[in-house]
């Protein structure tokens, strides 16, 4: 027998009491948790996703949609650029690497992005399995696409035209996978491949299909692509290349960093607001905690003066009511990180559903560490706002006023 | 060994002060208290048994000056030398039976054991709800189990606050043989306090307040 049996038996003895403090508190924990590590997540993945992708070079329009298209791949591109004008922006002595990508089609939903070997290379990835594309017409494919498409090596299919799965129409020309990258966690994971050429080629044919019709072609076909995606040698480049390719050409540069920071501006309100619900959560179920601590030392006065008549002294029957209450805390701490890890667990199964990008499941020990303190020193407070009147206890008098 | 001199004491300054008679008890003697309620015998009792420190006046049990102990002192010492069987409250109703007891002899800071435990449990006939919740038990086994709460440590003295009050003559007669066959044994002195005249005849010491 000892003190932390005692309250373990107290902590068993009205469950239903403990029950609702330990759920408001671990709803709360949750909550805390889940929206930190969702927003940290998020910020994470869309860092993560710039790879070292410093500028993006597109058509004039919104730098926002820009980025959004050609970085994370969920917008539509402003419009296309010619290859040879960008082709002069690499030459740019400031610039380490410079890759076109061009859009136009899609395979079941997944984009389908005509560049150079290079592309995986700002994302750090591997090919796993095949190897590279080296002819038009040849296709890798993301780790996810591959997963969740059941496309091997040697098999082909064919692509629709445009950005996202309506099959307005399909091209005719199959498009052959010959490798298959490995998992990186970044928007590569959700994209196909392929070469420049695979692009043009595809539509060159189909518009070379509509010049038959019309009387005869017009100059000489024009290569262009969606954008250019730079990484520079130096930050300083960052100040002076933008600023002179929009004065100066007819395209646009956009910082993907700074766009995205505007982005989290934006997204940053929902943010703080579910916050500030979960601190009001936490207050209120810090309140229930304090509550039942408080209600337990008051309905059991008589307890803890029989105690006092024991030879238990007050240092014990405090011990006693602060172990109820970490273990109360404890145990909504250990089920709040749970309930946050399965919700955060399911948004990243409909975001992996919807966008159709995979995210690792971490939680990172310093943010739980900030929550886990704060939730400490208000579950403290509770309890010694409820050992008060413990101290302050008059045992003769409770004893005497026996019912 | 019980020895009090000049006892005072007073709830607030406009309630009326109680003073009390000396008390002279030797080793194993016991004494019945008797008086009729609000005239202190309840104070009596708590200052006897170090819950409420005296106004004036000195307390010395076993030759311990208890007036002059500290807060901590005192709990160790009520612990370890004083039991009480109160009237209706008689144990911790998160604990079961056996557990309440070694509650008991936690507080008291002495050595559980479950032969003591046990051999108690069954000369007051409880072992058979040993492992009960408090609120489990009858009338009659709470009452014995008050008893085995006020006796398993050992002390040196036994109170009683009116044991009997509740109970009909037959088990008014058992209750204070328990008390006074248990004292006995553990060579305690016994101080009973109550109303209840029933009970004048088992006491050669009595103090009229």
């Amino acid at each position: 027998m000892n003190i932390w049996k005692i309250s373990l038996r107290n902590f068993r003895f009205k469950p239903l009491y403990t029950f609702l403090g330990i759920l408001t508190l671990s709803v709360s924990i949750a909550l805390l948790v889940g929206i930190q590590q969702l927003d940290k997540s998020f910020r994470g993945q869309l860092d993560n996703n710039l790879g070292e992708i410093d500028m993006v070079v597109g058509a004039k329009g919104s730098p926002l949609q820009l980025v959004l298209a050609s970085v994370l791949h969920i917008d539509n591109p402003t419009g296309n650029i010619p290859f040879e004008e960008a082709k002069g922006l690499m030459k740019n002595p400031m610039i380490q690497k410079a890759v076109p990508i061009s859009y136009g089609d899609n395979f079941k939903g997944y984009r389908i992005v005509g560049t150079t070997d290079d592309f995986a290379t700002l994302y750090s990835a591997s090919i796993t399995h095949g190897r590279s594309m080296e002819k038009p017409m040849e296709v890798v494919l993301g780790a996810s696409v591959a997963e969740k498409l059941g496309l091997r090596i040697g098999d082909t299919f064919q692509s629709s035209h445009g950005l996202i799965e309506k099959g307005a129409h399909t091209h005719e020309e199959p498009l052959t996978v010959v490798g298959i990258y490995n998992t990186t966690h970044k928007v590569l994971d959700r994209l196909i491949v392929t070469g420049l050429e695979t692009i043009w080629e595809v539509h060159h044919h189909e518009e070379e299909h509509k010049e038959e019709h019309q009387e005869e072609g017009e100059e000489e076909h024009e290569q262009e692509i969606t954008s250019l995606l730079v990484s520079f040698r130096n930050p300083i480049a960052l100040l002076t290349v933008p600023r002179s390719i929009n004065e100066n050409t007819n395209m646009q540069a956009a910082l993907p960093k700074f766009e995205l920071e505007r982005l989290y501006q934006f997204t940053g309100v929902g943010v703080k607001t579910i916050t500030w619900i979960a601190y009001a959560i936490l207050v209120i179920s810090c309140i229930t905690i304090f509550i039942s601590l408080y209600r337990m030392v008051r309905d059991r006065a008589f307890d803890l003066a029989l105690m006092r008549s024991y030879g238990a002294n007050r240092f014990q029957l405090a011990k006693m009511v602060l172990y109820e209450g970490v273990l109360m805390a404890g145990t909504a701490f250990l089920m709040g990180i749970l309930l946050s890890q399965i919700g955060v667990f399911f948004i990243f199964e409909m975001i992996a559903d919807q966008y159709k990008q995979t995210m690792p499941l971490q939680l990172k020990y310093q943010e739980v560490l900030q929550t886990g303190v704060l939730v400490l020193s208000m579950v403290l407070l509770s309890i010694a706002l409820a050992i008060y009147p413990l101290i302050k206890m008059n045992i003769s008098k409770i004893l005497s006023h026996e019912k | 060994m019980v020895r009090t001199s000049n006892l005072k004491f007073e709830y607030d300054k406009k309630s009326e002060q109680f003073r009390f008679p000396d008390i002279s008890l030797d080793a194993s003697q016991n004494l019945l208290i008797l008086g009729k309620s609000g005239i202190g015998k309840t104070t009596l009792l708590h200052l006897l048994a170090g819950l409420l420190p005296p106004m004036d006046g000195s307390i010395e049990i076993d030759g311990v000056p208890i007036h002059t102990l500290s807060n901590r002192q005192l709990d160790r010492f009520r612990g370890q030398n004083i039991g009480i069987v109160f009237q209706n409250n008689h144990a911790i109703q998160s604990l079961t039976v056996i557990e309440n007891l070694e509650a008991r002899l936690f507080f008291a800071q002495k050595t559980i054991s479950q032969t003591v435990i046990k051999d108690l449990l069954e000369h007051l006939d409880i072992s058979d709800c040993k492992n009960k919740k408090i609120r489990e038990l009858s009338e009659g086994q709470l009452q014995r189990l008050g008893i085995a709460m006020a006796m398993v440590h050992h002390p040196q003295i036994i109170f009683a606050d009116e044991p009997t009050s509740s109970l009909d003559d037959d088990n008014c007669t058992k209750v204070m043989q328990l008390l006074i066959e248990q004292a006995e044994m553990n060579s305690a002195n016994l101080i009973v306090i109550t109303h209840d005249q029933r009970i004048k005849p088992l006491f050669t010491k009595t103090l009229a307040l």
